[in-house]
């Protein structure tokens, strides 16, 4: 019976009950709709480091991080990467010759790390093709060919055709240079990226470098992500001689991110269903205090306070997972359709979101693991909003509420 | 016959620090099973001060008030509810329905809260609504009955936690004639054919020509304590 009274109380002023269920929807929809941006994004952001920066692996001589010393090549590299290639669980790997230097032009200089690629294999693993705003892909038999980041090109006023030289250290210590002219000029969605990293062709850079056929690392890409840890322990057991790192550990800033933006999410949810508590607060105390005389009736034939709270809180919980499913169907709509569309946010800019290595087309995704803390927020939400209330009805003194 | 309500020496004071005031001033009272008594009184007289405290509902600042054999001035807040529940059935002037209950809900909520069990709590009801005459309304929300048939239905209530006694703060004031003979005439078949004590204020002339007993309140005093006129006369008439 309490039930039922408590869920055709609500009802008693329709209007009052729709516009607090009604603020409930919205304010669940927003609630949605930012962690599906947020997921979307961080969705987008992970899928930009692993399938166009770093891949799901990367495999390095273990002294090699340390100073980014070209002479610490992967020993047996060959070897290694056909050994990689043939796992079923791998996609495409790709080696890399790496060395930091100096990119100088006419008018200036700046500190850049210098890839060796193979074009074919590198097009595949990192989408540097896909990335060219201007220019062309590397040509198979042209020598001292080079592709750099827009944002490097705008500092040093470089173009396609233009000519630059870049200088480093070789495998035994001495500084060696070469004249390279740019081909291409590339923007992905990480603009910090492109303006630290410069390709140039494995043996254009190996040469310089006088390594030979070696590699410095190796980037493996998997046919899906849930296989990494498992990846990652079989190639440890298999090669301990090298260090064998996950997007995880390369990317810590890209994990942290995804990690605290998760809970800035439950954060803004939060803040938004506390305001909404208030709304909720202020309807039930309307509720109590219009029905003063009959919670004091109800009390004079001996309805005890417990049921008397429970009425309170069903009404409140009532009232606030009414508002809810029509919020979280919103939801539900509106992110779906973003989802197959895309959210395009290019008005914010592209340099701007690309300098917190976002795309400017975000795929909201639906938050379904996070639907149940969502919910649990609302539940709480609900408990902590008909606590005033239900005080206020529970300390009615039925000889003072009857006489109202 | 036994004892109903024992109020012994009771007193309702306000501003007992500054200008007391009293409300109900040593008040002796004694109602035995199957009474059928009004309490009545100019207005501020005490009556309803009296009902709230004979029904638990104030506690009295001197005195005591045993109802079948229970002090109820020595009882906690907790335990008044529940003693109310047990104890007393309730009309209160006003009708106070719960409106958003059924007639019938409205007689089963008591029940419930008694946790009887629903087999017998359809028994009862049906019992009820026949005794008030309201088969027909069974289903009927608050707001569709008139005043004299939702008062009623607040009788129903009353009796149906099968309370020691029914105390019934101006059942009529909001009646009209028709009903609230209407009402009267229930309440006292009840009186006669089931023995159910009563214990009404009033200033309805009606309700105390009817009544048993009648005990005037001037000034929160007992002013006079009598057999009402039709007693009186039913006496005589027996004594001729």
């Amino acid at each position: 019976m309490i039930v039922i009274m408590a869920w055709r109380n609500i009802w008693r002023n329709k209007m009052r009950s729709i516009v607090i269920m009604f603020s409930i929807a919205t304010g669940l929809f927003a609630g949605i709709a930012v962690l599906a941006l947020y997921k979307g994004m961080m969705k987008s952001r992970v899928r930009t480091v692993i399938d166009a920066e770093v891949g799901h692996l990367q495999v390095h001589h273990v002294d090699f991080k340390k100073d980014y010393d070209p002479k610490f090549v992967l020993e047996d590299g060959e070897k290694l990467l056909q050994a990689i290639r043939f796992l079923p669980a791998v996609k495409i790997v790709t080696p890399r010759s790496i060395t930091s230097g100096m990119l100088a032009t006419t008018t200036g200089s700046a500190g850049v790390q210098v890839n060796g690629v193979l074009p074919e294999r590198e097009y595949a693993a990192s989408r540097l093709k896909e990335k060219i705003v201007e220019g062309r892909p590397f040509d198979p038999v042209k020598k001292n060919e080079v592709m750099i980041g827009k944002k490097l090109a705008t500092k040093m006023k470089l173009k396609t055709g233009s000519k630059l030289v870049l200088t480093f250290t070789d495998t035994s210590g001495n500084i060696v240079s070469g004249a390279f002219r740019v081909v291409a000029v590339f923007q992905s969605d990480n603009a910090p990226l492109d303006e630290r990293n410069v390709y140039v062709k494995i043996a254009d850079l190996n040469t310089l470098l006088t390594s030979g056929n070696s590699f410095h690392e190796l980037v493996v890409l998997l046919e899906n992500d849930e296989s990494l840890e498992k990846v990652q322990q079989q190639l440890k057991k298999k090669f301990p001689a090298y260090h064998i790192e996950s997007w995880r550990e390369i990317s810590p800033e890209t994990d942290l991110l995804v990690k605290t933006t998760d809970q800035y999410s439950y954060i803004i949810m939060l803040i938004i269903m506390f305001a909404l508590a208030f709304g909720i607060i202020n309807t039930m105390l309307m509720a109590i205090l219009e029905r003063t005389r009959e919670i004091g009736m109800m009390v004079a034939l001996g309805i005890n306070r417990v049921k008397l709270f429970t009425l309170v809180l069903l009404e409140t919980i009532f009232l606030t997972l009414s508002g809810t499913p029509i919020g979280i169907l919103a939801g539900w709509l509106v992110t779906g359709y973003f989802n197959k569309y895309g959210l395009n946010l290019s008005g914010m800019g592209r340099e701007m979101m690309s300098s917190f290595g976002f795309g400017t087309i975000i795929y909201p995704e639906f938050p379904v693991d996070k639907l149940a803390g969502v919910l649990f927020i609302v539940a709480g939400t609900a408990i902590v909003s008909c606590l005033f209330p239900a005080m206020k009805a529970i300390r009615m003194l039925p000889v003072e509420a009857l006489r109202r | 016959m036994n004892t109903v309500i024992d109020a012994h020496n009771v007193s309702k004071i306000y501003n007992p620090k500054t200008v007391p005031v009293y409300a109900v001033n040593n008040v002796h009272l004694h109602l035995e099973r199957g009474e059928f008594t009004a309490l009545v009184g100019p207005s501020g007289s005490g009556k309803t001060t009296l009902l709230n405290m004979i029904g638990g509902l104030d506690k009295p600042d001197e005195g005591t008030i045993i109802i079948n054999g229970v002090d109820v001035t020595q009882l906690s807040a907790n335990q008044l509810i529940n003693f109310r529940l047990n104890n007393i059935g309730f009309v209160f002037q006003s009708f106070n329905l719960i409106p958003v209950l059924t007639a019938k809900e409205n007689v089963e909520f008591i029940m419930q809260l008694q946790k009887v069990d629903k087999a017998e709590r359809d028994k009862r009801v049906n019992l009820l609504f026949k005794q008030i005459d309201l088969e027909d309304k069974l289903n009927e929300r608050p707001s569709r009955l008139s005043g004299g048939q939702q008062q009623r239905v607040a009788v129903a209530r009353a009796l149906a936690s099968k309370p020691q006694f029914v105390l019934a703060d101006e059942p009529t004031a909001n009646l009209d004639s028709k009903s609230a003979s209407n009402l009267l005439d229930i309440m006292a078949k009840l009186n006669k054919e089931e023995n159910i004590t009563f214990l009404f204020s009033t200033h309805d002339q009606r309700v105390i020509e009817r009544a048993g007993r009648v005990i005037t309140l001037v000034d929160g005093r007992v002013v006079k304590d009598t057999a009402s006129v039709s007693t009186r006369h039913e006496e005589e008439a027996t004594i001729k």
